[in-house]
């Protein structure tokens, strides 16, 4: 672990209007770290993650990546955008595009990459991730499971300093879900940085020792599931911990 | 005279009503993407500016235009071939049709593509270039043919501004032989078959772009 965090939100605020989705949110991560942010439907997981690489402007509060402000005027958004790769839930792939192309598509384009060397990058990705037989498949030929996979490679190709997981199994079932899971182990054992909003807990349970409660726009525990749905002095915070039986 | 003989003698137009037709479908689609993708692209002025355009072109009669551009200009010193006349009027009559069924097709593009694109750090012309413009290309197909149905169907106005074209050589027949109705039949035959050439040509570009699975979201 790097003396610094890679990322580092100190009293992060947003709002939408009179609304306020995030209310002086402080979180780090640090290099090969994996941190898993849950909470209910509304609480701001998503704004807080769409903060990083300035899809969502903040209000105001500091977001540190490798130690710069990426919040202050002048910052090369785009750069930026490019060394956090993101993983939606919906798994966001282009439809008219085959699995290798979804993959090289991002480094032609904005790495400037020939096609030649692209498809060698995607391929050791795909292939990562078991996925490089599925090359000429387009997505509506593939299983849920399998689109996010490709997600994940378009995301790993780019070579990012961290990779987000925006609510990555909600859209999958229960065998895909725990597929996605594992996936997400071997990367973190690979020591890919990773941050993931998510309200599934048998993800949060697979993937990381501790979670983050996100609660209205604030952070309100941070501890083992285990031990927030067995002890935490909130009622909320337990039930919200303990609604598919992880007691200690 | 057969009526062979007259498809005969009618063929001497259809190089006119191919040529009409097609500057008038290119200018069309040429036009329907720079008014589509500038929409998509410049800010809300553009998008008015745009917007008032098209509604203005839709609504002018394409022989009015048609004689605005070939009778009208030429009194301000500026004088128009034929086949330019009808690009300028037929074409961008529906260019601005096309720039229409172009707004509805981008509108079929998955939003999640888009932002997943964004948030991959591509700029808006690199989104619309690679992501939105293949597929919206797709997505309008359907309107895309109906469009260039009717420029067909619509290129006889050129008989008006001189060329020769299938329905001016009826007329010519017409005139001579005083068969009106197995004449225009016999156009009518033809306009069919060009149609028909249309549709093969069409259907084998959409089969051969064509994405399994890929409907409009």
């Amino acid at each position: 672990m790097s003396a610094s965090p890679l990322i580092e939100i100190r009293q992060l605020v947003k709002r939408f209007g009179d609304h306020t989705v995030l209310n002086g949110v402080d979180l780090e991560l640090f290099a090969g770290d994996i941190k898993v942010v849950m909470g209910p439907s509304g609480c701001g997981k998503s704004t807080l993650l769409r903060c990083l690489n300035r899809l969502v402007e903040p209000t105001s509060g500091v977001i540190r990546f490798r130690g710069e402000d990426i919040t202050a005027p002048g910052v090369d958004v785009r750069a930026l955008r490019q060394s956090i790769g993101f993983v939606f839930q919906q798994f966001a792939l282009c439809r008219h595009l085959t699995v290798l192309d979804n993959v090289t598509l991002g480094l032609r384009k904005l790495r400037g990459l020939r096609r030649a060397e692209a498809e060698q990058k995607a391929l050791h990705e795909l292939d990562r991730l078991e996925m490089a037989s599925h090359r000429d498949k387009y997505p509506a030929q593939i299983s849920g499971g399998q689109k996010q996979r490709v997600a994940i490679a378009r995301a790993l190709a780019m070579d990012p300093a961290v990779v987000v997981f925006d609510e990555p199994t909600s859209a999958l079932d229960p065998v895909m879900s725990r597929e996605v899971a594992g996936l997400i182990n071997r990367l973190h054992q690979e020591q890919v940085t990773m941050l993931c909003v998510t309200h599934d807990l048998v993800l949060a349970q697979n993937i990381a020792d501790e979670v983050i409660f996100l609660d209205q726009g604030v952070i309100r525990a941070q501890d083992s599931i285990a031990r927030l749905a067995a002890n935490h002095a909130d009622p909320q915070v337990r039930a919200f911990f303990g609604r598919e039986g992880f007691s200690a | 005279m057969s009526f062979l003989d007259i498809l005969r003698q009618l063929s001497h137009g259809v190089g006119y009503t191919l040529l009409v037709t097609l500057a008038c479908s290119v200018t069309g689609l040429l036009s329907g993407l720079l008014i589509a993708g500038s929409r998509q692209l410049g800010g809300a002025g553009t998008a008015l500016l745009l917007d008032v355009y098209t509604y203005i072109f839709r609504g002018i009669p394409v022989l009015v235009l048609l004689f605005v551009v070939y009778f009208g200009l030429p009194g301000l010193g500026l004088k128009v071939a034929p086949l330019l006349a009808m690009m300028l009027s037929l074409g961008l009559i529906a260019g601005a049709y096309l720039a229409e069924v172009f707004r509805g097709a981008l509108g079929s593009v998955d939003a999640s593509e888009i932002l997943a694109a964004t948030a991959s750090g591509m700029t808006r012309g690199q989104i619309f270039c690679h992501i939105e413009l293949p597929q919206m290309l797709r997505f309008a197909v359907p309107g895309m043919v109906n469009e260039f149905t009717t420029v067909l169907k619509y290129s006889p106005f050129a008989y008006t501004v001189g060329l020769p074209e299938v329905t001016k050589e009826a007329m010519s027949l017409v005139a001579t032989t005083h068969r009106g109705i197995e004449i225009y039949l016999a156009v009518g035959v033809v306009y069919f078959a060009i149609f028909r050439l249309l549709m093969v040509f069409i259907r084998g570009l959409e089969r051969r772009f064509e994405i399994p699975g890929m409907r409009p979201a």
